[in-house]
């Protein structure tokens, strides 16, 4: 019934010990899968009213901490393969020249030369990516997100070719065996499909923050409505110089900085 | 009108069993690709294209070679191209066909490619590309077919053809124009993202398509002794140097405007292939023998004692089909890619299994043509006793 | 022996099982004092003692409502099932087998007589491979 893969990545997800014996089936009840409740929002939503947006004060992002990519990561069941070539990554750090290339880069301070960056899926309000899939596997949706439909992505890796921040990965081998300790909060993926960060869509609906912004000891993500002039962001935005990647490209980002 | 493909002498039945060996060898990698993903090629998550797509921006250009002689031949009544103009169009079908199989080979989920019919997205490229790749292949296997079946029954062919005919001229012109729209529209890829990606498609796949006809002419006059004839040939090669000459002036413009303009983000690709970037320089001996080939070529083609000789007529056709290769695909798609979104620099070489699926899918596409050119020459040969 | 290793498996997924359960009142407890900024979050609890529709019609049509509760919520937001005795449900996978998943084997017993292979536990958690 199930391949040696399978049985191998339940053995790694530590499910193994009842999974395999059809016997226990009956006994212990399917407990584990969230019960599902009714959603944050229970009419259909009217697209554009929303636009989500997220704010990063790299000043306050410490130094070697990698709390938000491990729990980002390890939620989303993003596999690490351990190589670059193979990998896939929701969210990371890069240093500052390259996550702003495009920014000043002559006489910075020693400290921002050697500060970390975090970088995601800006999920841009004139977004490239979602121009390029030729099946609307990515589309954006009504809230601002950048999302993926992985029932009906091809694999043709368009939207990595469209996309200029590098934002999103392609799973070029199956990627349920690179995943250490599998979560049940989000399904995995499957071979030959393009992934990236979906800003935690499947906690918003459950009326949650995304990981990263709640996991963050430093607070330094702020995340909210860009639409909603009252927002947390929008009043951080007021009050702080921000910057956008590339912002000459036009994409409009939804995800800002404090340098 | 098929079975003449099945009657052939010994070299021509070896030929076919050689090909066949090497898409069975393409098969069987293309069934490890499947069976362990993508990661069995050296596409990676920064170099995300290679060599499949490469190859396909390539045979997007060869199909040139049927407009070449159609458009002379029958809008401006170019008598002389009277018996390769078939040969270009079937060059074309094979070419397009490559092409679809490529584009194939590189996805990974090719089980559900007809979602690109099913949701059809006119904001997407891909979506025109493919309507004008597989708009361009039932043209040209149309026309080509219908005259070549007239032909053989000595009757004139019908009229319904012309219109056909007509369309696939301005069509040719779209499948090069979409194909460069795929890459130019990218704002992250600096050295894609150039109004003259689309003109210089058209320029190198005019040189690239008449030299690889000129090519299989002469192939097809040393193993068949069917000849098109030498104002055929004469008059492809004046094509060739016109559509090579634009070609390279249009690199040229390149260099002025990324160098010229000193904007690091224009300048870092050319930089990279032609010169090493970061101590990478990988690409960079492919580029400059892509360039001396592909000027050595015009030289040649240009010198009319050279051109005069057989000899140096296919080696200044093959050199300008190596060098088009190399600008379009090594240079073109792969260096799009270098450096990353991130100014990273991660370098790009095929695997065996790559290249043993590349070489799967374009004997597939040289079998395709041997068999309708065995057709042709056959139809040809019969009319002509 | 073999009676010993089956005790040691059912204990050791009841101790997983009330882990679970510590982990996720602990989670929840912890969420407390980060509130969603907007919109306000209305959660309801589902009725569970009934099925979206008749036996008969789920056996026949489930992939159907699956295909469509898919595209609706993915791709529209339109996540609630008004089902017509006017009762709601998210339109979500764990929403059927937050019931039918209590038999690990509900899904693959039948999908196996009938020789079919859907590929849904490619990606999602199947009732086999939860604790």
């Amino acid at each position: 019934m199930m391949n040696e893969q399978r049985r191998e990545f339940i053995r790694k997800a530590g499910f193994g010990v009842l999974a395999g014996l059809g016997v226990a089936a009956g006994i212990v009840p399917g407990y584990s899968l969230e019960k599902t409740v009714l959603p944050a929002w229970d009419e259909k939503p009217v697209a554009g009213k929303i636009r989500w947006g997220m704010l990063i004060d790299t000043r306050k992002c410490k130094e070697g901490c990698q709390q938000c990519v491990a729990v980002c990561h390890h939620e989303h069941n993003v596999p690490d393969f351990g190589n670059r070539k193979d990998e896939v990554k929701w969210i990371w750090k890069s240093p500052y020249e390259k996550v702003f290339p495009t920014a000043t880069q002559q006489f910075k301070s020693k400290e921002l030369s050697e500060r970390s960056c975090l970088a995601l899926c800006n999920h841009c309000a004139e977004s490239p990516c979602t121009r390029a899939c030729p099946t609307e596997a990515t589309f954006k949706r009504w809230d601002g997100i950048v999302a993926m439909d992985y029932h009906r992505c091809i694999g043709c890796r368009f939207c990595m070719a469209a996309c200029p921040y590098g934002s999103r990965s392609f799973n070029w081998q199956d990627p349920r065996t690179a995943i250490k300790e599998a979560s049940t909060s989000y399904p995995t993926r499957e071979q030959g499909v393009v992934e990236k960060c979906n800003f935690c869509s499947d906690r918003l609906v459950k009326g949650l923050q995304p990981a990263c912004v709640e996991t963050c000891p430093e607070h330094a993500l702020t995340f909210g409505d860009l639409n909603d002039p009252k927002s947390d962001i929008r009043m951080l935005l007021e009050t702080n110089t921000t910057m956008q990647r590339k912002p000459e490209l036009g994409t409009k980002p939804s995800v800002f900085y404090i340098i | 009108m098929i079975e003449k493909a099945l009657k052939g002498n010994r070299s021509y039945w070896s030929w076919i069993g050689f090909l066949v060996l090497v898409i069975v060898s393409g098969i069987l990698a293309y069934g490890r690709q499947r069976w362990f993903g993508l990661t069995v090629t050296g596409m990676g998550r920064d170099v995300s294209w290679g060599i499949y797509i490469a190859q396909f921006t390539f045979l997007v250009g060869v199909a040139a070679s049927a407009v070449m002689v159609v458009l002379p031949y029958y809008l401006h009544h170019q008598k002389e191209f009277a018996k390769t103009v078939i040969i270009g169009e079937f060059m074309a079908v094979s070419a397009t066909l490559m092409c679809l199989l490529f584009i194939l080979a590189d996805m990974g989920r090719p089980d559900r490619v007809l979602n690109v019919l099913l949701f059809p997205s006119p904001h997407s490229m891909v979506f025109w590309d493919v309507t004008v790749l597989n708009g361009y292949l039932v043209l040209n296997l149309v026309s080509a077919w219908t005259v070549l079946g007239a032909e053989r029954k000595g009757v004139p062919a019908p009229a319904w053809i012309k219109p056909v005919i007509y369309l696939s001229i301005p069509w040719a012109f779209s499948i090069h124009t979409v194909t460069a729209f795929l890459y130019a529209g990218q704002p992250g890829r600096h050295l894609w993202l150039t109004a003259v990606l689309a003109p210089r498609f058209l320029a190198s796949a005019f040189a690239a398509g008449t030299a690889l006809l000129i090519l299989v002419s002469l192939i097809l006059k040393k193993t068949t002794g069917f000849d098109t004839g030498k104002e055929a040939r004469e008059k492809l090669v004046v094509l060739m140097i016109y559509a090579g000459l634009a070609n390279f002036f249009l690199i040229g413009t390149e260099f002025f405007t990324a160098f010229y303009s000193n904007v690091p983000a224009h300048r870092h690709t050319l930089q990279y292939l032609y010169f090493g970037l970061e101590g990478h320089s990988q690409l960079v001996p492919f580029m400059w023998f892509s360039l001396v080939c592909g000027l050595g070529a015009l030289g040649v083609l240009m010198t009319p004692k050279l051109k005069q000789s057989t000899l140096w007529l296919a080696a200044a056709s093959a050199a300008m089909v190596l060098s088009i290769w190399i600008d379009k695909g090594v240079g073109l798609i792969i260096g799009g890619f270098v450096p990353s979104p991130l100014e990273e620099i991660v370098e790009y070489s095929p695997t065996v299994t790559e290249i043993s699926i590349t070489l799967g899918i374009w004997a597939i596409g040289i079998l395709l043509l041997t068999l309708l050119l065995k057709v042709f020459v056959a139809v040809k040969r019969e009319h002509a006793q | 022996m073999m009676k010993i290793k089956k005790q040691s498996v059912i204990f050791g997924g009841l101790i997983l099982v009330l882990f679970a359960i510590g982990a996720f009142f602990l989670h929840q407890e912890s969420h407390a004092g980060n509130p969603m900024p907007a919109p306000p979050l209305k959660t309801v609890a589902i009725d569970s003692t009934k099925c979206i529709a008749p036996t008969e019609y789920m056996r026949a049509n489930h992939m159907r409502v699956l295909n469509e509760w898919r595209n609706s919520s993915v791709r529209e937001g339109n996540r609630i099932h008004l089902a017509p005795n006017g009762s709601k449900f998210q339109k979500s996978l764990n929403t059927c087998l937050g019931c039918h998943g209590s038999n690990r084997l509900f899904c693959f017993n039948c999908h196996m007589y009938a020789n079919v292979k859907p590929k849904c536990w490619n990606c999602h958690l199947s009732p086999m491979e939860t604790p």
